[in-house]
Order: structure tokens, then sequence, then C-alpha cells
């Protein structure tokens, strides 16, 4: 067993690339669910409208890489009013169900090969994030370089989105804190408390809805936008209903209506991932077996982890649904 | 005291549903002479006086992975559209067809899956030969009429699993206010608890072959199976109640945390199902590959004409049930108001523990049904999931009888979308079903209208 290895590997899941665009969704989601208690479980359909902003000026389009970021927000803005409109003024679960549906038509139509000649199938789509690498490069940072970082080391390009994205994760991190503290905050809080007491207090609960819905589907996007540039690839089964659900668990791990917990939370979801992956992989180096009964072999490892995602899922919102920094009155509200 | 009795068998059934499934497949190879897969591929044409003619595919690629998914050959084919890829021995195999390596206007019939699974024992002689066509295959000549009657008796057919597995849904939201993220996880363990039984086999259960239709190796006639399945998905739903969803309500947790809890057991469950199943889709024993019957403008194969019937029945008698007995009253009222039901001296909770043991069962036979239609696989419930949420949306939350007729709906709809969308993107009218439906009649076509904001 290569403990040092399993360290290094976990700690790099603890501020990797994967731990700031979870981090970045988490947030979204956070204002979505945390504060308003919107059930949004289409999180991977906003992301994926931002890796296809992005990718579409280079495969469809061919226009500058940059127009990606306002068609990648148009994109994420019209599905949010696409998933609002019909159930925002319905109970919390009719926007669960849709947006679940909407996320999964999404992912289908981008990977059909109808529509092929827009999004590029399953393969999706390549080779776009150059300007942003050479932003990258003006910088200083050498793309194909290692920089060594006490005991990590990171590629040129990795070291370019981490920056970027770290910097976006306390940039949107701090817009949020501050906008949740403001009256505007008050009202969406309020909202997931009792709908009817702020309605009768004259507030347009309809539109608040809506605006938190817009406003985590947008960050939602920057997410996906990271993702792909982090990738240099937009690929479809990237942004499945999986992807929504493990964003959800590292919500939750954290604490929700907190944006400390959005941004500790995925953190520490990558870093118990990424060690329990590594782990186990070792562990099962040999299949475990008891008798003729093979408990795990190698190949189950990601399976295995994953099934303890949902587990951990299970055991926080039996014993602590608040999650580790939040709040338990925060999660007392109830759907119907 | 009396909680502490209570609790045993409920891990018990937890754990042996758990190693029910986990019984999984260990599969032994055997690799003396030299095991090849032979694949071929047909464009197949029907002329008019239905002729068939098939010209062979060249340049096809093949992609052979084992049982871990593990690669283990491709290849591609030659001027007669043949490709032999040796395999390491006797194993269950599966066998992809990359549709991207087609030539230009050629796709995949409908018949003719893009990926095929091959079983151990299969192999009756060295090579195993594979076919896949392309091509519009035998439909080409169909008129509009037929192909519109092909479409809805398919679509009727997904409606009636569609209907089974959402009464379950809908009544368990009826009684409790729960979304259940993981009722497709539960139609999934029927199919594969079905095809534990059927195919894998409990040795334990040997003992049992003076029984027809029981084998000495402890495997089981899929009739036999889909009882057995319904049964044991009839308890899982069960204990999913006693062991979680009871103990939450007792505790008053709220409904959005119990919500989220059922996208944990999805996660769970559904990775449960891969890690010891493995990603392929697998069919059963027996009735797996049946000629298909004109009947008038359809062709429909016995297997699914007597699934169909049988759901008809299974779903009669459900309503009749719903409508008549004492039970379905009381089950109908919980779910139209719990607070009132129980004023009324219905007990909830007997209701409740009634309608999870039944949606469970249903979802199970749904998922049998579906796998003995499409094969079984470990996502097969998941991929009905957004449906099942359409059909019991369109025909009002809560209602059973609404999920019956949006299951039907939803599906028919959903089939007959292929005429006009292409197949990958069949499901998308639900997803307007959705929406419109929320838009113009929220409460859905049964649903009692509520002030909600």
């Amino acid at each position: 067993m290569d403990w040092s290895l399993i360290f290094e590997l976990s700690l790099k899941g603890l501020i990797g690339i994967n731990a700031v665009y979870f981090a970045i969704a988490a947030i979204g989601l956070n204002v979505q669910f945390g504060y308003t208690g919107l059930l949004n479980f289409g999180q991977a359909g906003f992301m994926a409208c931002g890796a296809y902003g992005l990718g579409m000026t280079a495969h469809y389009f061919e226009i500058s890489f940059w127009w990606g970021i306002p068609l990648g927000i148009l994109f994420s803005l019209l599905l949010g009013l696409l998933m609002g409109i019909p159930t925002l003024r319905l109970r919390a679960d009719y926007l669960a169900i849709v947006t679940i549906a909407a996320a999964e038509i999404i992912r289908l139509v981008v990977r059909s090969v109808r529509f092929k000649h827009y999004f590029g199938g399953s393969d999706g789509i390549n080779r776009f994030a150059q300007p942003f690498r050479e932003v990258g490069a003006d910088f200083g940072i050498d793309q194909t370089q290692l920089y060594g970082f006490g005991p990590f080391t990171f590629t040129g390009r990795e070291l370019w989105t981490m920056i970027v994205g770290w910097s976006l994760v306390a940039l949107i991190g701090y817009l949020v804190y501050k906008l949740m503290k403001s009256p505007w905050g008050r009202v969406l809080k309020a909202i997931r408390e009792d709908e009817d007491a702020v309605r009768s207090l004259g507030k347009n609960v309809y539109s608040y809805k809506m605006q938190s819905l817009l406003l985590g589907g947008v960050i939602g996007t920057i997410s996906g936008m990271i993702f792909a540039l982090d990738r240099g690839s937009v690929q479809p089964d990237n942004y499945s209903r999986d992807v929504t659900f493990y964003i959800l668990t590292a919500l939750v791990l954290g604490g929700v209506a907190k944006v400390s917990g959005s941004i500790i939370g995925p953190m520490l979801f990558w870093l118990i991932f990424t060690f329990l992956d590594n782990f186990l992989r070792q562990v099962a180096d040999k299949p475990i077996k008891i008798g003729n009964f093979t408990i795990m072999q190698s190949t189950q490892v990601g399976q295995v982890n994953f099934m303890l995602v949902g587990l951990t899922l299970i055991l926080l919102m039996v014993y602590r649904p608040q999650g580790i920094f939040g709040n338990r009155q925060e999660m007392a509200f109830d759907g119907r | 005291m009396a909680e502490c009795r209570r609790r045993w068998p409920v891990r018990m059934f937890l754990g042996l549903g758990v190693l029910l499934v986990a019984a999984g497949m260990t599969s032994s190879a055997v690799s003396a002479e030299d095991i090849a897969i032979r694949v071929q591929v047909k464009e197949q044409n029907r002329d008019e006086s239905g002729k068939v003619d098939n010209q062979p595919v060249v340049g096809v690629e093949i992609v052979i992975t084992d049982a871990s998914g593990t690669e283990v050959g491709r290849g591609v084919t030659a001027e007669d559209g043949v490709v032999v890829v040796p395999v390491p021995g006797r194993a269950d195999y599966t066998v992809e067809l990359l549709e991207d390596s087609l030539p230009d206007g050629q796709s995949l019939s409908p018949q003719s899956p893009p990926v095929q699974s091959i079983a151990e024992d299969s192999f009756v002689t060295a090579t195993k030969t594979l076919n896949f066509f392309t091509g519009e295959s035998q439909r080409v000549t169909d008129t509009a009429f037929e192909r519109v009657a092909q479409r809805f008796s398919d679509g009727f057919r997904l409606g009636l699993v569609l209907a089974m597995c959402a009464v379950g849904l809908s009544l368990i939201f009826g009684t409790t206010g729960l979304t259940n993220f993981a009722h497709g996880e539960m139609v999934t363990f029927g199919g594969l608890a079905a095809f534990v039984f059927n195919i894998t086999g409990l040795t334990f259960l040997g003992f049992l072959d003076f029984l027809p239709g029981v084998y000495p190796d402890g495997r089981f006639h899929v009739i036999w199976a889909t009882i057995l399945a319904a049964v044991f998905g009839g308890l899982f739903g069960w204990a999913l109640n006693a062991g979680i969803f009871l103990k939450l309500r007792r505790r008053g947790i709220g409904l959005v945390t119990q919500m989220v809890l059922t996208v944990g057991l999805s996660i769970l469950l559904k990775n449960f199902f891969l890690s010891r199943f493995g990603g392929r889709t697998r069919p059963f024993r027996e009735y797996s590959l049946q000629k298909a019957l004109d009947i008038g403008p359809i062709s429909i194969t016995p297997r699914d004409l007597t699934v169909s019937i049988i759901s008809i029945f299974i779903l009669v008698a459900v309503a009749l049930t719903l409508r008549y007995t004492r039970l379905g009253k009381a089950t109908r009222a919980v779910s139209d108001n719990p607070d009132l039901a129980s004023a009324t001296g219905i007990d909830s909770e007997r209701v409740i523990r009634l309608v999870w043991i039944a949606g469970g069962a249903l979802a199970a036979l749904g998922g049998v049904f579906r796998g003995l239609d499409e094969q079984v696989s470990f996502e097969m419930g998941g991929r009905l999931l957004f449906l099942m949420f359409a059909a019991i949306t369109l025909g009002g939350l809560g209602s059973a009888f609404g999920a019956l007729i949006g299951g039907i709906v939803v599906g028919v709809l959903v089939e007959m979308a292929s005429l006009v969308v292409p197949t990958e993107l069949k499901t998308t009218p639900a997803l307007a079903i959705l929406i419109l439906v929320l838009l113009f009649r929220p409460q859905g076509l049964l649903g009692k209208a509520q002030r909600v904001g």
C-alpha cells in the first residue's frame, strides 16, 4: 500500500479542478435549494448550457471564443424560464420533476445524431479552449510546463484553470454572501420558510423564485464552463443526472444555506472521494472474497465508491440534514 | 420491546434482498480451442414482392468487451460484411457495433440494437455468429397506416409497463407526500431479481426441482422468476418503508429531506446493481427469441402479446381493488386527505405500508415485463423514471387511476413520436407533456384542483 501516493492524490482532490467546478455549481444550487427551497435536480442541464455555449462558438457558429460566455448564459436563462414558468407557482416537487426531465432531455438532444451538426453528437466538441489558454500564457503560465507547489505538481494548463476557477469561486461566493445578507436575500429565505407569509406581505413570490432559479442556474452555467475549459472538450455524458446528484451530495455534506458550506462541501467531497478511490483500488488489487463470493474486485471500485456517496447522502439526511456546517433550522422546511 | 421485535425481520429482508441480487455472476472461462466471435453486418431490404435482399456492409467497426467491461478485441468488417474476432475463451461478452462507423446514410434497423450480448453457454461451437442489420429491414414497404398502428401497439405495451410502475409512485406520493426518486431502481430491482432466479440460479434452492420449471441447479423458469420477483419487490417496498421512511415519519422529518434521501437511495442502488450486474443488457433464458405474429397491421411476438394481456388483467385488478374493496377505498381516502382519513378511523400507517408493498410488487413486475421486452440492465428503471413522472403528472399526482391513464397515454405518445422525431429523441414529448400539463392543468387529468399560490 502506497500511502504517500494516496495522500498526495487525495490532497490534490481537495484543491483540484473537480472541487472548483463542483463548488461553483454547489453555490448556485445553494442559492436555489439552500436559500430559497427550490429543488433543482437539473443543475447538470445548466452546466451543459455553459459548456455547449463555449463549444458551439467553435463548432457551429464559428465566432470568437469569448462570445461563448454570453451565449452560455443566454442558454441557461432560457432553460431557467422554460423550467420555472410552469412550475414555480406550484408545489416544490414539480420543479424537481421538471428539472430532472429537462436535464435528461438536454443530454439526449446534444448527443443525438440528428443535431450532431450543432452539438457534435456523442463525441462532443473538442479543441475550442485555446483562446482561454492563450490568456494564461499572457500571464506567464506556460501551458506545457510543470509547476511544483509544495507536495503537488500541476501542468501549466491545470494551474491556469485552477487560478481562474478559484478566483471565480471567491468572487461568486462573496457576491452570493452579500446578496443573501441584503433585503433581497432575506426575502428568499422567508419564501423558503413560509411562502404564504411572504405573499401576504405583498411580495411577488413567483418573481423572487424565478430570480433565484435563474441566478443559481447562471452560476451553474459558469461551473459548466470551467469544467469544459479544463477538459478542453464538451462531452454530453458528463452532464448526466448523476452529476447533479453528486453536486447535491457535496453541497449537503458542507452545509446548506451557507456559502462556506457550499465551498467546503465539494472540497471535502473530492478529498474523501479521491482518497477512497485510490485506497480501494489498492485494497482490491486482488479480488476480496469470502469463500466463493466476491465482495469486491478492482473493476467494481468506482461503483463501490459511488455507492458510498449514496449512502453518505442517506445518512446525512437521516442524522444531519443541515450538513456539517449548516444550521438545523435552515433545513427544516417542508415541500408541502 | 415491541419495537425491538419488529426490527429484525426488516433487517433480514433488507439483507435478503441485497444478497439475492448480489448472488451475482461468477463466470468461469474454459479455453482449449480457438474461440471466436463472427459478426455479420447486412443491409436488409425487402422489395415490393416481400422478398428479402441482403447486402454486406463493409468497413463497420466492432468492439468486443468481456464481463468486466474490458475490451478483448475489435475488428472491421471486410468485403463480405463479415469480421471474425478471436476471444480468450467461452464467456459472457458484449459486442458493440460503433454506429459512427456505418457508411453514410445507413443506420441500424430498429430490430437490431447496436449492443448485443453473448452468454457463455451460447457458444455451441467454437465460433459464435452474431448478425447486425441495417436499413429499414422489413418495414420499408409498410403503409403509413401500418406504421402508425405498429407504433401505437408498441406504445401501448410501453404504456402498460409505465402504468404498472407509476401506480405505486403515485400512491406513495398520495398517501405520504413523498416523491420517490428511487422508484426507478425499484423497477430495476424487479428485473434483476427475476434475472437472478432465471439465469444465475440459486444453488441452495436446487432441491425444489421436483416442481415443474425448477432446475436442479437452482434456476427457475421465467414464469416462476416473474412471480418470485414480484414477491421480493413487495418485500423490498415493505422493507424500505419499515426500515427507513416509517422511522423518518415518526421523527417528523420533513418531506424535502426525505426526497433528497431517496436521491441518495437511487445513487446507492443504481451503483450496487451496476457493480453486481455489469453494464450490459441481457435477455432472459426463455422466450427471448421469437418470431413475430402478424395481427392485422401489427406484428407482435407471442411473448409480448401474452405479457400485454397479463398486464391488462393486473391493471384492471388494481383498479377494481381500489374502486370497490374496503382497503382500496381506505387507500384512496388517505391519498385524498390523510388527516381527514385518520379522523374517520382509518389506520393510515397500515394503508401506507400496503401501498409500499403493492407499489414495490407492481414496480418489480413492470421491471420484469420491461426486461422481457427490452432485456435487463442496471439502469432500465432509471431510464423510465421521468416517463413515470410525466405519467403521474398527467394523470394527477396522487391519483391511482390517473397514473394508469397517464402511463398509457405517455407510453403511446412516446412511441408515436418516433414516427416524426428520430428514435433517439422519442422521449422528448414526455417533457413537453410535463410542461404543458403544468402550465394549463397542473392538477392533471384526474387530480383535484387546489389553490397553491
